[in-house]
């Protein structure tokens, strides 16, 4: 696992974090996996991500919130502590992506908390789906409203599976 | 110096379709496993039962336990005759699943493993397994379905990664 990128929010936060242009991901890893530590200048606890341009993102996901469980299909895709959160705490998500560079659609499997020191706070696992066959080039990370707080970080890595060799398929 | 992770040992990649892919004669030098398949079915449209089994091991050994959600509901359950559970389908993504396997290589504890599953059209599910048995994995055999007509599709792919301690 090679670290290709790690954006760090400056100063006055970011409304988004992009890993590289459209195009620019090399295609040379098997998977990738994007590791975020991210807090949201207002009250939303919610974020999103995207793959290059266009398509339809479809979810499932499982959520604790301290209190109870519960599961849906809302358009979220990981979780981030929000201005009202203990200070200086962060969400930490961790975003699979397999096969980002093949030719199928694209899912992702995304396990997301968002930090505070209460009793009211989020965890989710959600599986994901882009329904877009092309390899994927860019992704942005997007709060829910708002911007990402200074500070926030996120780390692209990429992921290189070993080669074909003697194996028993039946 | 950097301890390296996610050192790549085998990819299986289908190029015809098949009911079960065996990893085999896996070193025994490393501290955990992961796996990482990206696969659909051929056959039923919603092939559930997606199994693994370790050193050929398919005896009423293993036990897991598990959190899902559909889309409406939180969901727990257990079982008591496979590693692992998930589910296929033919009619929908390729799935992303990963399993990191514990101390794989130490043959003085039970193996265990936590997962992630992911089948966006039907369930999102986090899970935890036991394998009762203090032997080394030298093998792991992941199995379509239990009743021998859905089989992994052509494409399907099948990593293994070891980690260092």
């Amino acid at each position: 696992m090679q670290s290709i990128q790690t954006v760090t929010v400056g100063s006055g936060g970011a409304a988004s974090i992009e890993f590289m242009a459209v195009g620019e991901i090399p295609d040379t890893y098997t998977d990738l996996k994007v590791v975020v530590s991210g807090r949201c200048s207002t009250t939303d606890t919610t974020a999103t991500l995207a793959f290059n341009t266009g398509g339809t993102y479809t979810r499932r996901t499982l959520l604790g919130s301290g209190s109870a469980a519960s599961s849906n299909t809302s358009a979220v895709d990981f979780r981030i502590s929000q201005s009202g959160d203990t200070p200086s705490t962060f969400g930490n998500s961790e975003i699979y992506i397999p096969n980002y560079a093949g030719s199928t659609t694209k899912s992702y499997s995304v396990d997301s908390i968002n930090e505070n020191n209460a009793t009211a706070a989020f965890q989710a696992i959600t599986a994901g789906l882009w329904n877009q066959t092309a390899a994927i080039t860019s992704i942005v990370l997007t709060p829910g409203s708002g911007n990402f707080a200074e500070h926030s970080t996120a780390t692209l890595y990429g992921i290189l599976a070993g080669s074909d060799g003697t194996t028993t398929v039946t | 110096m950097p301890t390296p992770t996610y050192i790549p040992l085998q990819t299986i990649t289908l190029g015809s379709s098949a009911s079960s892919v065996t990893f085999a004669s896996i070193p025994q030098t490393y501290r955990d496993l992961v796996l990482v398949m990206f696969s659909k079915s051929v056959g039923s449209p919603t092939a559930a039962n997606l199994k693994i089994w370790f050193n050929g091991d398919t005896g009423s050994n293993y036990s897991n336990l598990r959190m899902y959600g559909n889309g409406s509901s939180a969901l727990s359950g257990t079982g008591s005759t496979t590693f692992f559970e998930s589910w296929l389908d033919s009619t929908a993504e390729f799935t992303a699943t990963n399993i990191q396997i514990m101390d794989y290589s130490a043959a003085d504890k039970h193996k265990t493993a936590l997962t992630r599953a992911n089948l966006s059209s039907l369930q999102v599910q986090a899970s935890t397994h036991r394998w009762a048995s203090t032997s080394a994995i030298s093998s792991i055999e992941i199995e379509s379905s239990d009743n021998g007509t859905d089989l992994f599709a052509v494409g399907s792919t099948f990593s293994l990664y070891a980690i260092e301690a």
